[in-house]
């Protein structure tokens, strides 16, 4: 993954060490010859690298070499200090702009005028304060949306916010209705802030983000002690080699590049693409909400056992996208609708045994649905969300059976309740006399039927999303190291788990091996 | 039989370790230092995580599933993920204050799921049809683990901020005793943070030195406290919505409990947002920052429990199966 995030041109980047050991062995035998291996057998697996032979290689913002220029050089810095702002938009922008007002000269200042505005949109929309007030702002809705009972008729909300009477001394009806909380989670008040809000991401990811992760592959060698000493974990190891910490290091995971006397290794990187990657599949979830809701069916039906109905007939579109599919011609027959109970009686499953023929009449699918596991055919879901009495069968002193239709009554609460009557005849005669057996109920099953094209887009959204944030937990851990004499000077940051990136550095340190000998050609 | 029996036992044992190890901790951080009882606030811990464990098992043996169907049940896995992350925070040898916010925490949501409100629903019932489906595992436990994890944090984070503004507090309730508790769990905190500072350097004994350290790791600690929890409950805001999908037809259906976990992450992206730095330009205060986002997740705190709890005393809505009313019926 790592080698699609970095510049896919370059190979300088040593993704297998054995082909970067190849191309640039020659230029690393100087430093690996010199050095006494003795007790170090895999030393020269630490591979040198000498990106000065080879700048021509590199494109004009991957400088690490120390004479170059000085928007490189600033560059740098943004690396080490990283406390201070990413590159200012307005240099960079100002030298695309002038390159691409450059060329079409002839066009006049109208498209330069856009150019500029939509830039300035850009950094207007791009602001961190901006972005936390409108998600603040969605917040406050969504639990206004919660509080305010949704959908219901004009009049529930004349009496609940009178005019007389005003809740909190202000809200009335006429608040909640001109500002659509009756419907809050479809109002423009709170669509507009979720447009706005996928803007600032939008906008964020491209200005701020984006250059950041080109400022994080972009490293250096630190050459100078001072600038190792003011990172915000310096230590320094009084006899030892530099080799050694390398070894150290690549075993706890770093990627290592030791050039000369200067070492730079890295862990963790994927925590710093991960971010964009989180704001990637939100918007991936958003285009898949928004296609959702412009372009689903959905349809509820209440099927007796042993009837059937077409597709096309029960789905009512819900918004201006909805194309029916082919599908929709499908007759579904509902054959068998059946309940599992428990011991103590209550309900335990639903049960629909479905088969779907096609207009001519050819069987296409046949399946047993049950809460929880839905039908799906050419795009179009059934679910098992309800159940009924259609009749109950009867006999009468054994004559019948009779089929009585029944009908659900009102009742409060969860229970349902379903009535019918006998036709005694004589509306006179006050007894009926006679045994009635009930031979079966008939249940009629609630099915719910959806075809929803943005599905697709919002499973992605969502596995990119739990996968992004879980590696966004990572920390990007950088450490610089400098041999100075018989001493190595250590410095190094991370930024996100500081205090343990402290604790594992210096166990770390605690591991390198101790020079007792000073060889005298030991110069690193 | 047997397992309810069981089930009865350890929700005693379990109870009894976890009341001890705190009051033995509590009398060797104030009274008098007994060195043999140092670490005994780990092994009381582990016995309790044990202990709650086992409780969950024999209910999902005794009733054949999964023990998260009830309020109940939730809160029983709600003190065993604190436990879990009270054993996981120790683990890493990070000498972190994390103990003083689970232990409590365990002992509070273990008292009240065994306590009297609660009672009608203390035997294991049957699981209705809707949540008969692999994904009642997946995405309540992840929710609930997050709960836990956000909990800590935020409460990391409020005693950060009572740490940060003692000197106002103490002027505001100078002879008022009822402010007595806040500072005292500040004072807790310090006093286990400078003895835990004291075993691995020898610094000038500057007061400020130490709160500055306090309030340094307290906000290192919420932090990634927080971004674990906020990573589970993505993890479970998602399976719930792909849950939903596979059982009603929609995956976001606006219900009361669906928009209050959602509030909760936004809350806690608003938290991590605040915490980059790249918008503080003029004001590099790095105090400032820790508290703005301090404040944040001290919201966070209370969302949280609108959102587990506020919402279930509702009673409505399609997440129902928490509800439980006040009095005991």
């Amino acid at each position: 993954m790592s080698s699609l995030l970095l510049n896919p041109n370059r190979a300088f980047f040593p993704l297998s060490r054995q082909v970067l050991e190849a191309s640039f062995s020659s230029l690393c035998s100087i430093s690996n010859a010199r050095i006494p291996l003795g007790s170090r057998p895999t030393a020269h697996r630490v591979v040198g690298f000498k990106p000065r032979a080879s700048r021509d290689s590199f494109d004009a913002e991957a400088l690490p070499e120390s004479n170059t220029k000085k928007k490189s050089r600033n560059n740098n810095k943004k690396i080490i200090l990283f406390g201070s702002t990413p590159p200012p938009l307005s240099e960079e922008r100002g030298g695309s702009a002038g390159n691409a007002s450059g060329k079409p000269a002839a066009e006049g200042s109208s498209w330069v005028f856009l150019q500029r505005a939509f830039k300035r949109v850009l950094a207007v929309l791009s602001n961190l304060p901006l972005a936390i007030g409108e998600m603040f702002t969605i917040a406050a809705l969504m639990a206004l949306g919660t509080v305010i009972d949704q959908g219901e008729a004009p009049d529930y909300y004349f009496q609940k916010y009178p005019e007389e009477n005003p809740v909190f001394g202000f809200v009335t009806w006429r608040w909640v209705l001109a500002l659509g909380f009756d419907h809050m989670f479809t109002s423009p008040v709170f669509l507009g802030m979720l447009i706005l809000l996928a803007a600032s991401l939008m906008a964020c990811t491209y200005t701020t983000q984006i250059p950041l992760v080109k400022v994080a592959r972009r490293w250096s060698f630190m050459h100078s002690a001072e600038a190792i000493r003011k990172q915000d974990f310096a230590d320094s190891l009084p006899r030892a080699s530099i080799q050694d910490l390398g070894i150290i290091l690549m075993g706890a995971g770093y990627e290592i590049f030791l050039k000369g006397p200067s070492l730079y290794a890295f862990k963790g990187m994927a925590g710093r693409f991960a971010p964009i990657g989180v704001h990637l599949a939100m918007l991936l979830i958003m285009a898949g909400g928004t296609l959702s809701a412009a372009g689903s069916f959905r349809g509820s039906v209440t099927v007796p056992q042993g009837l059937n109905f077409v597709v096309g007939d029960v789905m009512n579109p819900n918004g201006v996208l909805s194309f029916p599919s082919l599908a929709f011609d499908t007759e579904v027959h509902v054959n068998r609708f059946y309940m599992d109970y428990y011991d103590s009686g209550e309900v335990s499953q639903f049960y629909t045994d479905i088969s779907l023929y096609s207009l001519d009449g050819k069987e296409l699918m046949r399946k047993t649905i049950r809460v929880n596991d839905p039908l799906r055919y050419g795009g179009i879901t059934i679910y098992q969300t309800d159940w009924g009495f259609s009749a109950l069968q009867i006999t009468k002193n054994g004559e019948g059976p009779f089929n009585l239709a029944m009908a659900p009554l009102q009742l409060n609460g969860d229970k349902k309740l379903f009535g019918t009557f006998l036709p005694t005849g004589d509306a006179d005669s006050p007894n009926v006399k006679g045994m009635i057996v009930i031979e079966d109920a008939i249940g009629s099953s609630g099915l719910d039927l959806k075809t929803d094209p943005g599905v697709p887009l919002v499973y992605a959204g969502f596995g990119a999303l739990m996968l992004t944030t879980c590696i966004s937990y990572f920390s990007h851990s950088q450490i610089w190291a400098l041999q100075d004499g018989t001493t190595i000077i250590v410095g190094g940051k991370t930024n996100r788990a500081n205090l343990e990136f402290r604790d594992e550095v210096n166990r770390l340190l605690d591991e390198v091996p101790e020079l007792v000998t000073i060889d005298k050609n030991f110069n690193g | 039989m047997i397992f309810t029996t069981l089930e009865h036992i350890l929700t005693h044992i379990s109870f009894s370790i976890i009341s001890i190890v705190i009051t033995i901790h509590l009398m060797i951080l104030l009274v008098r230092e007994i060195v043999g009882l140092r670490d005994s606030l780990e092994k009381g811990m582990i016995a309790t995580f044990f202990s709650i464990t086992g409780l969950l098992v024999s209910r999902w043996v005794s009733s054949g599933h999964f023990p998260l169907s009830n309020l109940y049940e939730s809160l029983i896995f709600l003190s065993c993920s604190f436990s879990i992350i009270h054993m996981i925070s120790k683990m890493g040898n990070h000498k972190n204050d994390l103990s003083t916010i689970t232990a409590p925490s365990t002992i509070f949501t273990q008292g009240f799921a065994t306590s009297g409100f609660l009672t009608e629903m203390h035997q294991s019932a049957i699981l209705v049809p809707a949540l008969q489906s692999q994904w009642l595992m997946m995405h309540v436990s992840m929710m609930l683990l997050s709960y836990a994890a956000l909990l800590c944090g935020s409460l990391l984070s409020v005693a950060l901020l009572v740490i940060t503004f003692r000197k106002n507090i103490d002027i505001f309730c100078k002879g008022n005793n009822f402010l007595i508790k806040p500072f005292f769990f500040g004072e807790i905190q310090y006093l286990n943070e400078k003895r835990s500072v004291f075993k691995n350097t020898s610094f000038l004994s500057f007061r400020n030195y130490y709160k500055y350290q306090l309030t340094q790791r307290l906000d290192y600690w919420s932090y990634r406290v927080i971004s674990l929890g906020f990573t589970f409950l993505t993890i479970g805001i998602l399976c719930g919505a792909v849950w939903a999908n596979e059982a009603w037809g929609s995956y976001w259906n606006w219900d009361p409990k669906e928009t209050w976990a959602f509030i909760t992450w936004t809350i806690f992206a608003i938290y991590l947002h605040t915490r980059t730095r790249i918008h503080i330009r003029s004001r590099t205060n790095q105090s400032l920052k820790s508290t703005n986002s301090a404040l944040v997740a001290s919201i966070g705190f209370l969302i949280i429990w609108i959102c587990y709890f506020g919402i279930n005393l509702l009673g409505i809505g399609l997440h129902s199966y928490g509800s439980f009313t006040l009095t005991s019926t």
